[in-house]
């Protein structure tokens, strides 16, 4: 270093030259990027191989690519391709353990990971140079021979189910989902999700079979990039694959979209929340349509940056609506995408917002872009194309998609040329014959209490998206005339023991106060209940809680609830909570068997399951005395369905009756309450209106 | 396995080795004026990647301004003098107008309830009238849109606890129009268009914390975890301190902050380094020296007591929490690492192992060595999601038992030897990309004084033992110097049972 001379030169600079205008920057041309051979062949079982070497670091990696997808989902399945994606990697394979593979892969460095999207299945790796044989063993493994273990599929479809608990907590994603599912539709492949039950639909033996209809040699194509000799990774996967010979029919097209407009407003209330999330658009269409580079330039100019384009200057820059916005004309390869305008805007901009947006779409429609927003257009692409090739293995990845999709070879060239030609005359004309804002579909998902401006100023019809998780149906078991009156005999023997089967048919209301000890959330907490019961199944609950008091009253249709900060009839899942309280009542249930509604059914020894419409539950009965001793039944939540438990402890004489004294309450395996009797009454005469009364 | 595993140990000190030749492309140099360059060339394709490291952060930030290191860097994009004005003489004092309207405003509201509701009135009129008139002078946006028009790609910018990042890639070719540009707006940067940013602020502090109930529990997490150090607050900033940044903040914090000394430029890619050399001193030469901004003087207290924050949420609970550990010059943070690989790195992690796999209590949970960032004394964090049907209680307890582990069993020799791998790997992984390598190279000289720290690192890994990880775990992971913290559900959802 010679510090003095830079000195010198920098105090020089200083006082001689003002900075250039960046005007007059001259730019020299830039060098062509060097574009890679990719090496073809295909092995002796049909599976086809793109080779590409590159040896400026240690490591090699790869992908295969299997024509299948989410898209071939069965309907009644739903999630079925995602989670045999996710299981034939975590689930073992070649006869080991994932753990086995997990252990194996990470002690060097390597990993393979698989999964299944929409219109295609993809399983990578990746190694050090030196371990690359061994991990393109345990690669085609994983492709050829996954081992689905059991607990692993219970696992992907637990963390499934508790994905879709969760579905709602984003206002963002649930936008993104509504206006997917309003654009596709909810019945198509395209517009579908999956629910608790076409999880819980999902066996072991799906995957298995998912697995071995798509994932055959023929409908693969392999891709491995680095620091390899090409000769010698050519024997090397005829060695590793050339003996996995099955064979299924070609897999058949993807299904086509069929679908009409869904123009309006569309709201998701979601009231803890102070910003609006909002998706607006149509359907648009495929990388391969002739006016696709015309579009990609309108939508830029159109939406393509949140500062310069049209919807960015005028939402965020010039009224400060909006951090996020953008256009994008996202096209597929496969079939039409969605043209969407999305963002995010405080609650009371909502209306202002998106009026805002409508009007600059007519504007940009209207008239032609200017000479320097085409260019600035165009000049985003094509200066920035060359970051198409500043990693060889973009080259091997494109290569692989265009063959894949079948697409032309030198396709990105062909786009290049085609937007270089772009006039300002084909934006507008693309722009009018592709847009449709009459058409335009406005997902909103915010809270509308705080929109200030009602959604009635957008003169649009406005459909509320109903965000209910649809809870899964029970399992019910098969029952037939025997088991049936076995059931009803051991429902006998209960209600004998519980203070005598006539006895608890004849009552008419009772009332039972219990101390509760609650370890649910995040501590501990103690409680008082009461509850008061009448024939046929109205009740009423009084809990003393550590912060106030909750009351909540269900007749058998509907009620309310009353808590420290005001009361609300019941409605959603509280209402789901009082109904099913109802239901699992103990005394409620020994009197099934004089209920037309409810049928008794025996499935195992000391089982009995009991069923009233949608609502099951299975009592496990002392068959010597008679004496309950747990119940198990799927309980609403407001993260989706619980696994509840109750065990009771023996029982005691209260005022004639007999009932558990203790019972233990479990949620999903874990202790939730423990509570102990303190007083029952029975036949007290209670009335409806001392139940309903309001406190 | 023993065999790969001295395999991959060759490897690695070959590029332990290559250090040598990977020092060959680096090219590092200062200016007089304090600020200091780091050149790497890699030819194998015509783009560069430019990183400049700030550093400050919010850690920086003021009482009553905190978030205004983030709002200075929204205003970095607004231009310059010679770049977004249409006449820059009258935009200048077109903006003098708004402040001094804005001070009269400020007056007459300081009075509270003895202001004049007529004049404020009057005031918030002229103000509008003042920013309309400011407006007409500007070209807005130019600064991005030349960026962009010229073939910029990840261009972005981020604020930190502890720094601020500038960075994007260009086509080689346009070297001397990223110096230009950087330069200029460092140096002579105009706060068009202020107050119209600060909503945008506003709005992205609204997408990113209020809406968010995962943001608003980390939020919730640092006030509590920190009483003193300025870690408690978000980069972010509150909403009322946003709704009143003046552009007077905003360029105090400029002028104290951006010194030459206090940046960082890192440069990679298809670069010549005596071009740079020389564009460097061409454009940035003339920054003045300036003063080296004051350390932050606040030491966090020591915590004496476990700390718990509930957050009340209709969404679905997100269990964090933390354990306070020194900074990362501190000669136990490369244990840290190795504890993180141990417990969250990919699938053999014993956090994934036991809560996602094993016991199904999690939907997804992890850890990071150092948070909110790792200048100062932090929190090693441990954070969860439940599965469905299962609660904050549970991941508690399932997560306190694998860190009582951490201190009661020494780890075995094969997981300590893959951890160990993995962090060699991950180097040599980061080796391809120009701008991962931009971003390491400012990091490790400005946090540890020396580039090659990023290779030495490896080595200072290397060296913990099992011993190591048992008594950093029994140090740091005690009960009175955690914080937890949770969702819990709206009152009815107790009803349950």
């Amino acid at each position: 270093m010679k510090p003095l001379l830079f000195l010198a030169t920098a105090v020089l600079a200083a006082q001689t030259a003002a900075p250039p205008s960046w005007k007059t920057l001259k730019y020299p041309p830039l060098r062509d990027p060097h574009i890679p051979e990719v090496t073809q062949f295909t092995l002796s079982n049909g599976m086809r191989v793109f080779l590409l070497e590159n040896h400026e670091l240690p490591v090699v990696s790869g992908f295969a690519l299997v024509r299948t997808g989410n898209l071939f989902d069965p309907k009644e399945k739903i999630g079925l391709a995602g989670i045999t994606g996710a299981v034939m990697r975590t689930g073992g394979a070649g006869g080991k353990t994932g753990d086995q593979l997990n252990e194996q892969l990470e002690n060097i460095a390597a990993s393979v990971e698989s999964n299944i999207g929409e219109t295609s299945a993809r399983v990578s790796f990746s190694a050090l140079k030196e371990n690359s044989d061994e991990v393109l063993g345990l690669f085609k493994s994983v492709i050829a021979a996954p081992s689905f273990a059991e607990d692993k599929v219970d696992l992907a479809k637990t963390q499934e189910k508790s994905g879709i608990g969760r579905r709602n907590d984003d206002p963002g994603d649930i936008a993104s989902r509504e206006f997917n599912e309003l654009l596709y539709g909810k019945t198509t492949p395209y517009g579908w999700r999956a629910e608790y039950a076409t999880i819980d639909a999902i066996v072991r033996e799906d995957l298995v079979e998912f697995h071995k209809r798509y994932f055959f040699p023929k409908n693969i194509m392999l891709a491995v990039y680095g620091d390899f000799d090409g000769a010698a990774l050519r024997l090397r996967l005829e060695q590793v694959f050339g003996s996995w010979t099955a064979e299924q029919p070609p897999v058949p097209d993807f299904p086509k979209v069929e679908a009409e407009p869904r123009p309006g407003v569309f709201l998701a209330t979601k009231d803890d929340v102070n910003q609006t999330s909002f998706y607006i658009g149509h359907l648009g269409g495929t990388l391969l349509d002739k006016d696709y580079p015309a579009l990609e330039v309108m939508a830029s100019v159109l939406g393509g940056s949140p500062f310069t384009s049209r919807l960015g200057s005028a939402i965020r820059v010039q009224r400060g609506y909006a951090y996020q916005i953008g256009a994008d004309w996202g096209a597929n390869y496969s079939h039409p995408g969605t043209f969407t305008i999305v963002g995010g805007t405080k609650s009371e901009n909502t209306v202002p917002a998106v009026k805002t947006i409508r009007e600059e779409v007519d504007k940009f429609i209207q008239g032609q872009p200017s000479a320097a927003e085409l260019q600035s257009a165009k000049d985003k692409i094509l200066n920035t194309f060359v970051f198409n090739f500043d990693n060889p293995s973009k080259t091997l990845s494109r290569l692989v998609s265009y063959e894949y999709f079948g697409y032309p070879k030198d396709f990105i060239f062909q786009y290049k040329t085609a937007v270089e030609k772009v006039s300002a005359a084909d934006v507008q004309r693309v722009a009018r014959q592709y847009l449709k804002p009459q058409n335009f579909t406005y997902v909103l998902a915010g809270k509308p209490a705080d929109f200030g401006t009602p959604l009635t100023a957008l003169s649009l019809p406005v459909t509320p998206i109903d965000l209910t998780i649809p809870e899964p149906k029970a399992d019910v078991s098969a029952a037939d005339e025997g088991s049936i009156s076995q059931g009803k005999q051991l429902l006998q023997k209960m209600a004998d023991a519980m203070g005598g089967a006539a006895k608890v048919a004849a009552l008419k209301d009772y009332k039972v106060a219990y101390s509760v000890d609650m370890s649910g959330g995040s501590g501990t907490m103690k409680a008082k209940q009461t509850q008061l019961w009448m024939a046929p199944g109205t009740i009423r609950q009084e809990n003393d809680l550590p912060f106030g008091k909750v009351v909540a009253y269900y007749d058998g249709a509907g009620g309310w609830i009353k808590l420290p900060q005001g009361d609300a009839p019941l409605s959603g899942p509280v209402l789901k909570q009082m109904q099913e309280q109802s239901f699992h009542d103990l005394v409620g249930l020994a009197r099934s068997a004089s209920i037309p509604a409810r049928r008794v059914n025996y499935v195992g020894p000391g089982v009995i399951e009991i069923t009233d419409g949608g609502l099951v539950t299975r009592l496990e009965i002392d068959e010597e005395t008679g004496a309950p001793k747990r119940q198990m039944y799927q309980a609403t939540g407001m993260g989706g369905p619980q696994q509840v438990e109750e065990i009771y402890g023996p029982l005691q004489e209260f005022g004639g009756f007999r009932l558990p004294a203790k019972s233990t309450v479990m949620q999903g395996g874990q202790k939730f309450a423990e509570a102990t009797l303190a007083s029952a009454e029975f036949d007290t005469g209670l009335t409806r209106a001392q139940l309903s009364a309001k406190p | 396995m023993r065999k790969s595993a001295a395999a991959l140990w060759f490897v690695a000190a070959a590029w332990g080795q290559n250090l040598p030749e990977f020092e060959k492309k680096v090219t590092e140099f200062t200016l007089a004026n304090g600020l200091h360059f780091i050149v790497l060339e890699r030819h194998e394709a015509p783009v560069v990647s430019f990183h400049t490291y700030v550093d400050a952060g919010s850690v920086d930030d003021s009482n009553g301004r905190t978030g205004i290191a983030h709002m200075f860097e929204h205003m970095a994009f607004k231009g310059t003098e010679t770049i977004g004005s249409k006449n820059i003489v009258l935009e200048k004092k077109a903006l003098a107008n708004i402040e001094a309207v804005y001070d009269q405003l400020e007056q007459e509201r300081r009075k509270g309830t003895g202001a004049d509701e007529k004049r404020m009135a009057e005031l918030q009129a002229k103000l509008k009238d003042a920013i309309s008139t400011a407006n007409t002078y500007v070209d807005s946006e130019l600064y991005t849109r030349i960026m962009e028009d010229n073939g910029a790609v990840g261009l972005n910018a981020s604020t930190g606890v502890d720094q601020t990042q500038y960075f994007l890639s260009y086509p080689s070719n346009r070297l001397e129009l990223w110096f230009l540009m950087e330069a200029d707006r460092f140096r002579a940067p105009v706060f068009r268009e202020f107050y119209k940013e600060r909503d945008v602020v506003r709005e992205e502090k609204r997408m990113r914390s209020e809406s968010s109930p995962q943001g608003e529990l980390v939020d919730a997490m640092l006030a509590a975890a920190f009483q003193g150090h300025p870690y408690k607050t978000s980069p972010a900033g509150f909403a009322s301190d946003i709704e009143n940044y003046r552009v007077e903040d905003a360029k105090k914090f400029r002028e104290t902050y951006y010194v030459p000394g206090n940046l960082t430029i890192a440069i990679a890619g298809d670069v010549d380094p005596k071009e740079a050399r020389r564009l460097a001193e061409k454009y940035f030469a003339p920054m003045p020296k300036g003063e080296l901004p004051p350390p932050v003087i606040t030491v966090e207290p020591k915590q004496n007591g476990e700390r718990r924050v509930e957050i009340v949420s209709a969404a679905q609970p997100m269990l964090l929490i933390g354990y306070k550990r020194p900074q990362n010059t501190h000669p136990d943070d490369p244990v840290f690492d190795v504890i993180d690989g141990i417990l969250s790195g990919g699938r053999t992690g014993t956090i994934y192992k036991e809560l996602v796999e094993k016991r199904k209590l999690a939907l997804a949970a992890a850890s990071a060595s150092s948070f909110p960032g790792g200048k100062y004394p932090n929190l090693y964090l441990v954070y969860a999601l439940p599965n469905a049907g299962k609660t904050v209680k549970e991941l508690e307890l399932a997560l306190g038992g694998l860190i009582e582990n951490l201190k009661n069993v020494p780890v075995d020799e094969t997981t300590l030897k893959r951890v160990k791998t993995k962090v060699r790997a991950g180097l040599i992984r980061q080796l391809a990309s120009n701008g991962g390598l931009a971003s390491q190279l400012t990091f490790y000289h400005v946090n540890y004084g020396n580039w090659r720290v990023m290779f030495q690192g490896v080595e200072d890994i290397e060296k913990v033992t099992a011993a190591d990880v048992q008594r950093v775990a029994q140090t740091y992971f005690v009960d009175k110097a955690k914080t937890v913290a949770y969702h819990v559900k709206p009152p009815e959802e107790h009803h349950q049972h």
